[in-house]
């Protein structure tokens, strides 16, 4: 069976913190290789072909942007970023240029494990363009083909926007998406700026899909990054 | 407004030449009166009576026509005097040694008292300049005892010496490398920041091609170079007026140097603050961050040593306390880290529109785990408009608020969260139902590393509340602590409300009540 088990990389400076990675992740049935370097690992990620790729993004030889970049010119592995608290910028750019999501330094593993989980589904079942999926998590169903909206069975009107809204973020459901990415795809390139769009359309979603816009189950808000459609 | 007007420009160079013709007229008139008056008198007065009638007519033009004029009169008495009254009549001979004598007098007397006269009234009218000078002086340094900066300093200093002496210039600040920078506007045409630079590096004044080049010498430093458009030669050269120019100079000078020490002053405070923040920070550190190691070092290391001797629940409770410590360990460091930079004075904004039912749920979100049996209220009108906030600091503040609330009131008490949008500002408040805030306290909470209550009973580095109002105060905004009437402990944060973003899409405006 161990051919069967994913593949993951992970490039991390800190020999404790691999060491922690190596031991959890093989315990849950993961096969775990290392990088210690930006070099290193754009080498193995293109030795290994792994199913998933781990990257701490404060590498001592080169920028971890730089290593997404190198990967995503040949690889659509998905990439789990680490980083640091408090650089939100740092986080967008990775997500920007192709990272799949991040975790902020320090993390629990089981919020590791959930991410890679997401990451992994996403990767096995790549959306294709036909999207004939029914979307449904908890109380909330999204038919993508016939683009109605529920919760609780009751059916919910939205408005074009607000459909192509929620209908970005559960393609990506569980990964986070940053204003950017959501805002290109909504609205397209020359709306980059306006991101009082995505505010609002994001509080008028809330209001028709949450019991409490204020403590959302679904629309989550990753602060300063972007959003996140929760999978429960 | 400034007059349109300038106002008698002071700059003359020498004193205006009047026209002497009237005073000499006077001196020709005033001998040939007398004579018209004293000939039908001749019989009954003496010749001295008749010299003391010329030399009051000298005596009048002299005090008011000055010395010329008095000596035009005197030197034209003497012979008319001569030849009407002193003996031989007729002749312009002069028997009497007496009369001789009192013509000598007189023309004297016409002397003395017109130089005189011209003396003190050349004082009165240096007298007069002088004061205009002062008061241009006064004028100049009240108005540059209000600039608070740079530009407005060059502004003023323009302003007055095109009033005072009719002419442009320009004053040109110096950077931190000592080179001078040419202003953004009020730039005289022609000036070359080179020969400026040069010519400040000589530290003398210069006149060079219609410019006059006038360093600023504070009492410590150089402050900057006064360039001064005018005609050559200046009129001012070698004058009073140039000492004059030197003071008009010195005052620009100071008040630079004022404000060069102001902003060092500042910056020094902002030193002494982030030390004591500093020795502040190393002293909680001490404590705070080692009762979590204390007992993480203590735990992982009974976990080690005792293994075989611990039951499965024995270690299963060690290794959350493991975990537990560390994670209030790495909140803290969070919120050291945090104010480290926030009291450091370069607080980076990374403002955008916001929408606050947003970052209240993302602050609920972040603290899920400690409001599990927490009922949070929250009352947020849909009619909330956006912020112009930074979303991340803007949930750190509430985060802090939130957790403050859940620490100071008891278990299972609800919070509640409320907004409000006023006239140009949005209310926000966090309330608990707790005992509330201590009389007294309600500003000393904010203070960095104070605590309401003793260290041992709530952790924390007593950063929380520092943070929120640094945050808060960056944004142009202002957070109070009070208590509601029989309910506990309420923070209201004000921020300003900004003109509300366009939306281009008639859709918007559909869904929006």
């Amino acid at each position: 069976m161990a051919k069967t088990d994913p593949v993951i990389i992970v490039i991390e400076d800190d020999p404790s913190i691999r060491r922690f990675l190596r031991t959890s992740l093989g315990t849950h049935g993961f096969s775990v290789f290392e990088a210690d370097t930006g070099k290193q690992a754009i080498v193995e990620v293109g030795v290994r072909k792994p199913d998933l790729v781990i990257l701490d993004l404060g590498l001592p030889d080169m920028d971890g942007v730089e290593v997404i970049k190198a990967i995503r010119g040949w690889s659509a592995v998905p990439i789990i970023i680490l980083s640091a608290r408090s650089s939100e910028q740092q986080k967008i750019d990775a997500l920007d240029v192709g990272a799949d999501d991040y975790l902020t330094k320090p993390f629990g593993f089981g919020e590791l494990l959930a991410r890679m989980r997401v990451a992994l589904r996403h990767s096995i079942r790549p959306q294709e363009p036909s999207q004939s999926d029914i979307f449904i998590t908890a109380n909330l169903k999204v038919d993508l083909i016939n683009r109605v909206v529920s919760v609780d069975e009751q059916e919910i009107h939205l408005t074009p926007i607000q459909y192509r809204l929620l209908a970005i973020l559960v393609k990506h459901a569980g990964k986070v998406m940053t204003h950017q990415q959501i805002l290109k795809e909504v609205w397209g390139p020359s709306y980059q700026e306006n991101a009082h769009y995505l505010r609002i359309y994001m509080s008028q979603l809330r209001q028709k899909l949450e019991t409490d816009p204020t403590q959302p189950k679904f629309l989550l808000t990753e602060s300063g990054v972007g959003y996140r459609l929760k999978i429960w | 407004m400034q007059s349109q007007q300038p106002h008698k420009a002071v700059i003359s160079g020498a004193l205006p030449l009047k026209s002497h013709l009237p005073g000499y007229v006077w001196g020709i008139l005033a001998p040939l009166a007398c004579t018209l008056i004293d000939w039908p008198l001749r019989h009954w007065l003496g010749p001295a009576s008749i010299l003391m009638t010329y030399l009051l007519g000298v005596f009048l033009v002299a005090s008011r026509y000055g010395r010329g004029a008095s000596i035009v009169a005197s030197l034209l008495s003497a012979p008319v005097f001569a030849f009407y009254f002193a003996r031989p009549i007729f002749s312009f001979a002069i028997h009497d040694l007496e009369n001789i004598i009192g013509l000598v007098v007189m023309i004297v007397v016409a002397n003395v008292t017109g130089s005189l006269l011209e003396k003190s009234k050349i004082q009165a009218e240096l007298a007069a300049q002088r004061e205009a000078l002062a008061s241009a002086l006064y004028r100049l340094s009240h108005d540059l005892s209000t600039a608070q900066d740079h530009d407005t300093v060059a502004q003023i200093a323009v302003k007055h010496i095109h009033d005072e002496f009719g002419v442009a210039s320009m004053l040109l600040n110096i950077d931190a490398e000592n080179h001078l920078q040419m202003p953004s506007y009020l730039a005289l045409p022609g000036v070359d920041l080179a020969s400026a630079q040069r010519i400040f590096e000589n530290r003398t004044a210069k006149q060079d091609n219609n410019f006059g080049y006038y360093p600023l010498k504070g009492s410590r430093a150089w402050q900057g170079i006064l360039i001064i458009q005018a005609a050559q030669p200046f009129p001012w050269q070698g004058s009073e007026l140039s000492a004059f120019i030197d003071t008009f100079c010195h005052l620009i000078a100071q008040t630079l140097e004022r404000l060069q020490f102001a902003a060092q002053a500042k910056e020094a405070t902002l030193q002494a603050e982030s030390e004591a923040l500093r020795n502040a920070l190393l002293s909680s550190i001490s404590h705070d961050l080692r009762t979590p190691l204390t007992r993480i070092i203590g735990a992982a290391g009974t976990l080690i040593e005792s293994d075989s001797d611990l039951s499965v629940a024995e270690r299963q409770d060690f290794n959350h306390i493991v975990l537990d410590e560390a994670q209030r360990m790495s909140e803290l460091t969070g919120k050291l880290l945090d104010m480290a930079r926030l009291s450091s004075g370069e607080i980076n904004l990374h403002p955008d529109w916001n929408a606050i039912e947003e970052i209240v749920g993302s602050a609920l979100n972040r603290l899920d785990k400690h409001l599990k049996d927490r009922p949070v209220r929250t009352v947020l009108p849909d009619s909330l408009p956006l912020l112009w906030i930074d979303g991340v600091l803007m949930e750190q503040v509430l985060v802090n608020l939130i957790e403050n609330a859940v620490k100071y009131s008891p278990a299972g008490s609800p919070i509640d969260i409320g907004g409000l949008a006023r006239e140009g500002s949005c209310r926000l408040s966090v309330a608990d139902y707790g005992p509330g805030i201590a009389k007294g306290q309600e500003l000393k909470i904010f203070d960095k590393f104070y605590r309401g209550i003793a260290e041992s009973e709530q952790s924390g580095v007593g950063l929380g509340l520092a943070l929120c109002k640094a945050i808060v105060e960056a944004h142009g905004g202002l957070i109070q602590a009070g208590n509601r009437a029989g309910k506990g402990a309420e923070f209201v944060i004000e921020l300003p409300l900004r003109d509300p973003p366009q939306f281009a899409e008639p859709e918007i405006t559909g869904s929006l009540s």
